[in-house]
């Protein structure tokens, strides 16, 4: 009974003030963050029916999957290796290509997800760049028992349980998940299913052991394992080559705590953090010959964060750590031979209060790092409070991306498309004087005697939004962002064999912006019904492309397929960057349980590929369609634990093979889940 | 037949230009016209190995500017074509892949710009199979190769400029790759990419004067 009368309170809360973790490393009530946070929470998730992390952030405003190597997420139109993705504040890695794969993270235990905009390496250090999304698991005691139990189109199961032990000192929480589906294919007279059969289980334990008032000891462990049967299709100078076997991916992270609270105002803790993800393909062609596939990740952390509340007006934080990584490949000269980097680091925030009204926040990180240069990232906002009806919040940072192993690392040939090689900058020059001293190289570029070591990708990014709250019943937010971004990775060529082939490997060369407006608005109807709305306005360029374009050097094609120079109207900026994205929500809920939701989400057009014969994305290429899905459940609490639920995501059936291969046809499903309350 | 119908036209220019300069001493410099031409074919995919792998003959579609025709196998060894296609390699009659005058380069610009052959302007000659006058690899001549998409796409602002076999010049823009005219879409199928590849479609002035203005 009593956890019903907390469901109601949760679903039909507004923007409220709930407690943020991420924004300040600290908790801070939602009112007093200087900087744009979103937070979704548990009611949310359920009542959308969303799965894995990226069935629930795909709904939120300035946030679009990407569906390349997995599904990322691209924050204010920057690509997903920008994000740092965090569980109870630990990242995870395990990206390829940049990008990790957020189906990896089931939803069942989730309290609550923190999404801060803008760069955040202050305090999070490397891919903290465009922002932070921050899972926090739900580690609360008070039902001990949950099982649910949903079955959908594709033959998707997914079932969990979540059971939970409290004594007076100790506090145990478990969650079991696990998840099938035998994938589907949108594209006709295909057998090459879009999504492939998949089995996932996940496990999370958390364990908390109060010592005493002031002390207490946190160990957690989360275990994601997942088998995919890899039918693939692979096109060879023009042959196609079909392959099957399995791929093997493991996520696990293990974490230890101690935080003692010394008094109200001073408080410290220490982590310690290990993690691995291991992904393997074992592949076999139909012509028998076999294809391997490793990557091995791991990240071990120690850190410690001092939180000293100085006075009423001063609030310091500050901490240091150190990280020790490798990572093992294939693609690597030696997938026996572990890659390290160790990186020491320190932060440090001040939070100053004048006067109630007004909140300054500067902090600074510095990260050293062993494999590629230092990087030092200092950030400042401030929040001022106009009335109780305005705030108006302000915030310009410095974010940084380590280069990754990849960049450093990769000895690649491709025996099949023609023998390109891309070295990775650590032995690039090495490796290509000795293919010389073979007389294996036919010319080499300017680009070659520029290679170095690699620095981090920077962005120095700002924020302005302002809030409107003119009463407990409806909410505005208006928001403007820039981000500049300098010193970009990107793959160049620096030679080429006696044969023709390329020899490519990375320089930091790039430089592009993204700029935008995001409104967002929540309106409460009748205490039942909340509508809410989302809108992101997008502009997204490559600096020297545009400086190219205005010199005059850089041309397109005209209907008859002409050439003819591009004006900077036609330039369309970065390529899968989506102008105009919205989102459009119906919440329904009644005290007597019963719940339903309408969701529709609209992206705009965007470029996927480049087909008039210039490097840069411009009117004449190839773009993917705008559309709308469509999604809605609905559902009932029941006063003795049982909730039932249905729901039909992408009502319309809008499929995009192409394009949208994350994106199934239309889906039905059906959820049973019980719990039992606490008497 | 409309070609048949270009290269009549293109007779009557050379035949009065030169009956012209017979007349007087100063050139007569008569613009010339562009003609585009389509669905060159350029080593084309005739099947598939039992491996799978593509199978062609290996021999180049050679093409006089002059004839704005193509010229049989077996004139090979003369002076009779200007340019040759195999695949995306395009070879000019000189250096070590003919007997004529011919060189080339690519120009970085807009076709109607390129109104006279700039003055420093160097002419290079094929030395197979190391150099190429007009460049091969993707990028660097007059093409980029999508990997992911199986795609070649002509770049766009490249001006192949041609002096042919009998040292006379020529400019051209190569439009497309494919069949029809029409860069197939990166979703068309293998199918597609494999067959209707190698199928040239460009456009180009020929300067039957001798002269480098067009």
């Amino acid at each position: 009974m009593f956890g019903q009368l907390r469901l109601v309170h949760d679903t039909l809360q507004m923007q409220g003030d709930s407690v943020v973790v991420t924004a300040n490393r600290s908790e801070r009530k939602l009112s007093n963050v200087t900087v744009p946070v979103n937070i979704v929470n548990a009611k949310q998730i359920q009542q959308t029916g969303a799965l894995r992390l990226t069935d629930i952030l795909k709904e939120q405003p300035g946030l679009t999957m990407t569906s390349g190597f997995g599904a990322g997420v691209q924050l204010q139109g920057l690509n997903p290796d920008y994000t740092i993705i965090l569980i109870n504040g630990e990242p995870l890695v395990g990206r390829t290509a940049g990008v990790l794969d957020l189906n990896r993270i089931a939803l069942g235990n989730i309290k609550k997800i923190e999404i801060v905009k803008g760069p955040s390496s202050s305090l999070y250090g490397s891919e903290a760049m465009a922002g932070v999304i921050n899972i926090i698991t739900d580690a609360s005691t008070s039902i001990p028992l949950q099982a649910s139990l949903r079955y959908g189109t594709y033959q998707t199961i997914d079932a969990g349980v979540n059971n939970a032990i409290a004594t007076k000192s100790i506090f145990y929480q478990g969650f079991y998940n696990y998840f099938t589906t035998d994938g589907y294919s949108i594209r006709p007279n295909s057998t090459s299913r879009v999504t492939t059969p998949i089995e996932r289980y996940s496990i999370n334990q958390q364990l908390k052991w109060n010592l005493s008032d002031n002390t207490n000891l946190a160990f957690g462990v989360r275990v994601t394992d997942e088998k995919i049967k890899n039918d693939i299709s692979v096109n060879n100078g023009g042959a196609t080559i079909t392959s099957s076997g399995n791929e093997n991916n493991t996520d696990q992270n293990f974490n230890l705590s101690l935080n003692q609270r010394f008094s109200n105002n001073l408080k410290t803790s220490f982590r310690g953090y290990f993690t691995e993800y291991n992904a393997k393909q074992d592949l076999v062609t139909l012509s028998g010959d076999p294809y391997y596939d490793l990557l091995n990740h791991r990240f071990q952390r120690v850190e410690n964060q001092t939180d000293w509340n100085v006075n009423k007006r001063l609030n310091f934080l500050f901490g240091a750590g150190a990280v020790w990584e490798g990572v093992k490949s294939t693609r690597y000269d030696s997938e026996k031979v572990r890659k390290n980097n160790s990186i020491q680091y320190g932060f440090t925030q001040l939070e100053w209060t004048p006067v109630q009204k007004f909140i300054l926040i500067g902090g600074i990180r510095f990260d050293k790092n062993e494999a590629y240069a230092s990087a030092f990232s200092p950030k400042l906002s401030a929040l001022y409070k106009v009335n109780a009806k305005h705030k108006i919040k302000l915030s310009v940072g410095e974010g940084f991306k380590a280069p990754d192993f990849r960049q450093i690392y990769l000895d690649f040939t491709n025996a099949a498309a023609g023998g390109y090689s891309v070295f990775g900058t650590a032995q690039a020059q090495q490796v290509i004087n000795q293919l010389a001293l073979k007389g294996q190289i036919g010319t080499l570029y300017d680009s070659y005697y520029q290679l170095k070591a690699l620095k981090p990708e920077y962005s120095t990014g700002m924020h302005l939004s302002w809030d409107y709250e003119p009463n407990a019943n409806n909410f505005f937010s208006v928001q403007f962002f820039r981000n500049d971004i300098s010193n970009l990775i990107q793959v160049q060529q620096v030679g080429a064999y006696m044969t023709g082939a390329q020899i490519f490997s990375y320089l930091n060369i790039g430089r592009a912006y993204t700029q935008g407006i995001e409104v967002e608005a929540k309106h409460k109807i009748y205490n039942h019904i909340i509508i809410s709305g989302g809108y992101q306005y997008l502009e997204t360029g490559d600096k020297d492309q545009i400086d190219q374009i205005k010199a005059g050097k850089v041309y397109t094609r005209d209907a008859n397929g002409y050439s003819k120079l591009l004006s900077l109207s036609d330039y369309v900026g970065l390529p899968n960057n989506s102008k105009h994205k919205a989102q459009f929500k119906i919440n329904y809920y009644h005290d007597n349980g019963l719940f339903a939701n309408v969701r529709v989400m609209y992206r705009s057009k965007w470029a996927v590929n480049n087909t008039n014969g210039n490097e840069v994305f411009d009117k004449g290429d190839e773009f993917a369609n705008g559309y709308v899905s469509l999604h809605t459940s609905i559902g009932k609490d029941y006063k003795n634990g049982f909730t039932t639920q249905l729901g039909c995501d992408n009502i319309t059936n809008y499929v995009d093979a192409a394009n949208l291969p994350n994106l199934p046809g239309r889906t039905f499903y059906a959820t049973i889940k019980y719990q039992i309350f606490k008497k | 037949m409309k070609k048949t119908v270009q290269s009549i036209a293109l007779f009557i220019i050379v035949s009065t230009s030169i009956i012209a300069c017979t007349k007087s001493d100063t050139a007569t410099v008569l613009p010339v016209t562009a003609v585009t031409v389509h669905d060159i074919p350029a080593d084309t995919v005739v099947g598939l190995s039992a491996q799978g792998i593509p199978i062609t003959n290996g021999k180049y579609t050679f093409y006089s500017l002059e004839k704005n025709a193509i010229v049989p196998n077996t004139d090979s060894a003369t002076t009779k074509w200007d340019i040759a296609f195999m695949a995306t390699r395009i070879i000019t009659n000189g250096g070590t892949s003919g007997t004529g005058l011919g060189g080339a380069f690519v120009y970085t610009g807009l076709f109607d710009g390129l109104t006279s052959i700039p003055t420093d302007s160097v002419f290079k000659t094929d030395n197979a199979p190391t150099s190429y006058a007009i460049t091969t690899g993707s990028g660097k001549g007059w093409y980029t190769y999508d990997g992911l998409n199986n795609l070649i796409t002509p770049l766009a602002g490249r001006v192949l400029v041609i002096k042919t076999a009998s040292g006379k010049y020529a400019k051209m823009e190569i439009l497309c790759y494919y069949k029809g005219g029409v860069t197939l879409p990166a979703t068309a199928s293998d199918a597609d990419k494999l067959n209707k590849q190698r199928y040239y479609t460009f456009r180009f002035a020929y300067q039957p004067n001798g002269t480098k203005t067009f």
